[in-house]
């Protein structure tokens, strides 16, 4: 029974481009972080393991494109996540006031049973730079966001420098793991009637 | 027929349910450890993606979810080989499924623990991988089977540092697998567009696009690869890249991959590799919108170029400018086609960059510029909306750099590129460099700038030739307008030789204007110019001397000339104003004549031109109160001033308003601080010729109505008695105070009186006041001590 014992928590990091989806999640599984910006392109997943008290768990971090033109194929990934981590970049407005949208978007488009009581995670990133003094939104601004949408926790982050990531990280797995809403196969219903086996719907023969 | 939406999701329902009901037996395999069966039932899953009925959005649906299965199955996989079961047996094992499909699916699951075994080279499994894959040459499904493989293998790539890195595997093996893989792809989406009736190319086209994320998510692994250093890049991947960019020879491959290389990869390495990047462009398809791509490359690099000046060496380094710039020279050759919108955007974004990188040449600037000109030359107004707009991004960069009006003036083919928009357009840009110069307050102190800038302005300065401003919103004018007043007031220069051309340089302007601006461009120019008046006065003498230079005088003949503009244009009651503004500061310069000759200008326009009963009481207490301040003049003159303004007080329309004016001429005739102008007996006269006109509105008012009017007007008549008074008028005497004061009793307390609160609060304040000023003692208390005050009501 190990192997039911293993839990596998999906999680997707979402927000603008440029606010350092990709690096966070870079210094979080691989502990490296580059400056060069380079686009992201679809969506994909690292995997991290962590142990969770006496639980092993894997996180599936899915990264993001946050250019919608590199986002062709739409968003069937956000199916089945179990923590939504919201990012956004505290020098730029721009990157905070999208935050609705995409926090509105995830919902709709995930469509989780209870919208109210899904995790959602906020890292405002890059608080390195200039030492915060390009900062424009200030940590009371995003936790007042906070609060308006159910109380989400909030970390402030720095990617480039490790700062608050594992703990941003783990959070976001404590999160996902209290979500976990029995996705097991028993309790779904499973239709009657069995489809013929070898009933062909319209494949070819390869 | 039906719906092809609605059969999708049919298509798609049945294959989600064919697939929950396979992964429950999976399931169930799985937590009995029946290999066997769960290699059975996750087959059977798999087949669903078999399907061809679905669109790549909908296939994507129905993948992720087989997707999430197959991370349980690779669990047990990687269960199993710790239960001891052989992972090489595992692979021969999976490769006993029936179709070819959920064959590869599998094979890439337990490829997956099988490198991750470490039981064989990492680059070899990869390698047998991306070969096998070949056997799904169905363009959907071979694409997201190869997309499944490039997934799974991310983290198992042998890159430098990473775990799977050995004596046979290295970072080329890496490169080499995801570009094979690459290929293979792009091979998939471009051989898509020919299968299928030609009729469906439209739909196929939009389900290509749908995909090609798929293609370019193989670009974005490449640039995560550590061992992917410069030299890597430029000796491997962008010449692998590019060769297949190249020879796909599909528009939409090409344009959309170009766009990635530019995105994924970092910026440093684009400029080192600026060449062979740029020498791609003609290659491609002239088909492909180069413009889009390259100016998205050209943004990049302004934005890498804007975010550390510790940069800026690179750039020089490898001469982007130049290369850059001819680059866009050839695009533009190359296709005699591109819209007006393609070349300017090209040259905006150039313009943009080496604002970036080169904010001290200048001349680099002036050269885009002019090549852009160079390129709109022989096309007249441009009219497209979308070019216009890109124009003045084009014409704004600068402003926006330098923050600064006065660097764009420097540019000579900045005014040429102008000359290419039309009218409404023309203003937008006009008003985008006022606001410019209002923020930043960017000072324009010689005549030569100014008459630059105007020329840049022209747009909101005067009318087009031929072309008549009617349909243009009130409102917008308005605003329009204003900011030219604004402007006006900015431009400066201490030096009054320099500051009076300046004048002269925006009269000669805004005299093209037409009647509609005059009243909103004649003011400032007025107030500017007395500003300059102002300034000279406040200098002794005149150090040069000569004729030539500034003088109050001059300014007041030229000022004379602009306002008179006005009165031609049916503003005679603005031009009154600025007649009287002048003639102050002429008092002000001890010009007498001067001073006249404006009151003189201002008398004639009362007389001819207003008409407006309303306008002319506004102007005649404007008259009054300017006149009452003036002491240049000699007796004569002002005799003849004070006497008409009283005869024109005393032929208002109405009565009231007759009154209100004589009783202030009063003050006409009793000047503090010059003795000279004291003349008590006249004070007298225009009091009680006021109270004559109150009688007779009075009696008008009771012949008119059968009841007296208010009797407001004597107690404001009793005010002015009290204040000349106060100040020794000893024509103003206490029994005419008394007598006043008397009648104004008897006035509210006759029977046909119309009751009036306010006449009767102003009447018990003025009590109060005389009754405060005999308790102040002193002199004034005992002047006031004789006057009676009887307790009205």
């Amino acid at each position: 029974m190990s192997l039911r014992r293993r839990t596998l928590l999906k999680v997707i990091v979402l927000g603008d481009s440029g606010v350092g989806k990709t690096s966070l999640m870079n210094q979080y599984v691989h502990k490296k972080f580059s400056q060069q910006y380079k686009a992201t392109i679809g969506a994909d997943f690292v995997t991290k393991e962590l142990q969770i008290d006496d639980r092993l768990v894997t996180l599936q971090i899915w990264d993001t494109a946050g250019q919608e033109r590199f986002q062709s194929l739409g968003v069937a990934f956000y199916r089945g996540a179990d923590c939504c981590v919201l990012v956004y970049d505290v020098n730029v407005m721009k990157s905070f006031d999208t935050l609705e949208n995409w926090h509105e978007e995830f919902l709709k488009q995930a469509n989780p049973p209870d919208p109210r009581a899904f995790p959602f995670i906020l890292l405002g990133n890059k608080i390195d730079i200039d030492g915060g003094n390009s900062r424009v939104v200030s940590e009371k601004k995003a936790k007042d966001w906070c609060a308006s949408k159910g109380n989400i926790p909030y970390f402030e982050t720095s990617a480039k420098e490790d700062y608050n990531v594992d703990a941003a990280f783990l959070c976001i797995a404590k999160a996902a793991l209290a979500n976990e809403h029995e996705q097991d196969i028993y309790f779904q219903g499973i239709p009657e009637a069995a489809v013929p086996e070898n009933e062909q719907r319209g494949g070819c023969a390869c | 027929m039906l719906d092809g939406t609605e059969d999708e999701e049919k298509f798609l329902a049945a294959g989600i349910a064919g697939l929950q009901q396979n992964s429950f037996y999976m399931h169930r395999a799985l937590d009995s450890n029946n290999l066997r069966d769960a290699l059975k039932y996750s087959a059977q899953m798999l087949s669903e993606l078999r399907t061809s009925k679905l669109s790549p959005h909908k296939y994507y649906e129905l993948y992720m979810r087989a997707f999430d299965q197959l991370r349980k199955l690779e669990m047990f996989f990687e269960e199993e080989t710790r239960r001891g079961c052989s992972i090489i047996d595992l692979y021969e094992l999976v490769q006993h499924a029936g179709n070819i499909l959920p064959r590869l699916y599998l094979l890439c699951t337990v490829g997956s623990v099988y490198i991750k075994s470490k039981e064989a080279p990492a680059k070899d499994v990869l390698k047998d991988l991306v070969e096998m894959c070949r056997g799904i040459q169905h363009p959907v499904r071979g694409l997201f089977l190869r997309s499944y493989l490039s997934q799974v293998s991310r983290d198992k790539l042998p890159d430098i540092g990473s775990e799977y890195e050995g004596d046979a595997d290295t970072v080329a093996d890496a490169v080499e697998f995801v570009l094979q893989n690459f290929t293979e792809m792009n091979k998939l989406w471009v051989r898509m567009q020919h299968q299928g009736p030609a009729r469906e190319k439209e739909k196929r086209e939009k389900e290509r696009s749908e995909l090609r994320d798929l293609v370019g998510k193989n670009l974005h692994v490449l640039s995560q690869i550590e061992g992917v250093d410069l030299d890597m890049y430029k000796d491997v991947v962008l010449p692998r890249v590019l060769e297949q960019v190249v020879n796909c020879k599909d528009e939409l491959a090409q344009f959309y991959l170009m766009d990635c290389i530019i995105q994924v990869f970092p910026d440093e390495y684009h400029l080192q590799t600026l060449d062979v990047l740029l020498g791609a462009y003609p290659q491609l398809q002239t088909s492909v919108d180069i413009k889009t791509v390259l100016s998205q490359l050209m943004e990049r690099l302004s934005n890498y170029a804007a975010s550390s000046a510790e940069v800026l060496p690179e750039f020089l380094q490898v001469e982007a400018f130049s290369k850059l710039s001819n680059a866009i020279g050839k695009v533009i050759e190359a296709q005699p086609d591109m819209p007006t919108v393609g070349v300017v955007t090209l040259y905006s974004s150039l313009l943009t960059f080496t604002l970036h990188v080169h904010p001290e040449r200048l001349d680099y600037a002036d050269q885009v510029l002019g090549a852009c000109v160079k390129k709109l030359s022989g096309k007249g107004k441009i009219e497209d909306n979308k070019a216009t707009k890109q124009i003045v991004a084009l014409l704004s960069a600068p402003l926006e750099k330098y923050n600064d009006i006065m660097t764009a003036l420097k540019l000579s083919n900045y005014p040429r590129v102008m000359e290419y928009l039309d009218i409404p357009t023309t203003k937008v840009m006009a008003t985008v460099i006022i606001q410019s110069i209002m923020k930043n307050g960017t000072r324009i102190s010689t005549s030569e700038k100014v008459e630059a800038l105007f020329e840049l302005i022209k747009g909101l300065i005067k009318d087009s030739d031929g072309i008549p401003n009617d349909e243009l919103d009130e409102d917008d004018f308005k605003e329009e307008q204003n900011s030219v007043a604004r402007l006006i007031q900015m431009l400066y220069n201490d030096d009054a030789e320099e500051m009076f051309k300046i004048i002269d340089t925006v009269r000669k302007h805004i005299l093209t204007g037409g009647p509609k601006r005059l009243p909103f461009t004649v003011p400032p120019l007025v107030f500017s110019s007395l500003k300059l008046v102002r300034q000279l006065q406040g200098q002794e003498e005149n150090p040069f001397g000569d004729d030539a230079s500034t003088t109050p005088k001059k300014i007041f003949q030229l000022l004379n000339q602009t306002i008179e503009t006005l009165s031609g244009v049916l503003a005679p009651e603005l031009a009154l104003q600025l007649y009287l503004q002048c003639a102050e500061a002429a008092n002000d310069c001890d010009l007498e004549p001067v001073a006249y000759e404006f009151f003189t200008q201002a008398y004639i326009l009362y007389e001819e031109e207003i008409s407006d009963s309303r306008a002319q009481i506004t102007a005649i207490h404007l008259i009054i109160g300017t006149l009452q301040r003036m002491h240049v003049f000699g007796v004569e003159n002002r005799d003849t001033l004070t006497h008409k303004a009283t005869g024109y007080s005393a032929k208002l329309l109405k009565k009231p308003d007759q009154c209100r004016a004589v009783y202030a001429c009063s003050h006409l005739f009793w000047v503090d601080d010059h003795d000279n102008m004291k003349d008590g007996e006249r004070v007298l006269l225009c009091l009680k010729r006021a109270l004559r006109i109150a009688n007779a509105a009075q009696q008008m008012a009771n012949a008119a109505r059968g009841s007296t009017g208010s009797v407001m007007l004597f107690i404001e008549i009793l005010n002015k008695y009290l204040y000349f008074f106060e100040k020794g008028n000893l024509q103003v005497t206490v029994a005419a105070i008394q007598g006043l004061i008397e009648l104004i009793m008897n006035e509210m307390q006759g029977d046909t009186t119309t009751p009036d609160p306010a006449a009767d609060a102003f009447l018990a304040s003025t009590m109060r006041y005389i009754e405060f000023q005999k308790q102040k003692g002193g002199a004034v208390g005992e002047k006031y001590e004789a006057i009676k005050v009887s307790h009205a009501g």
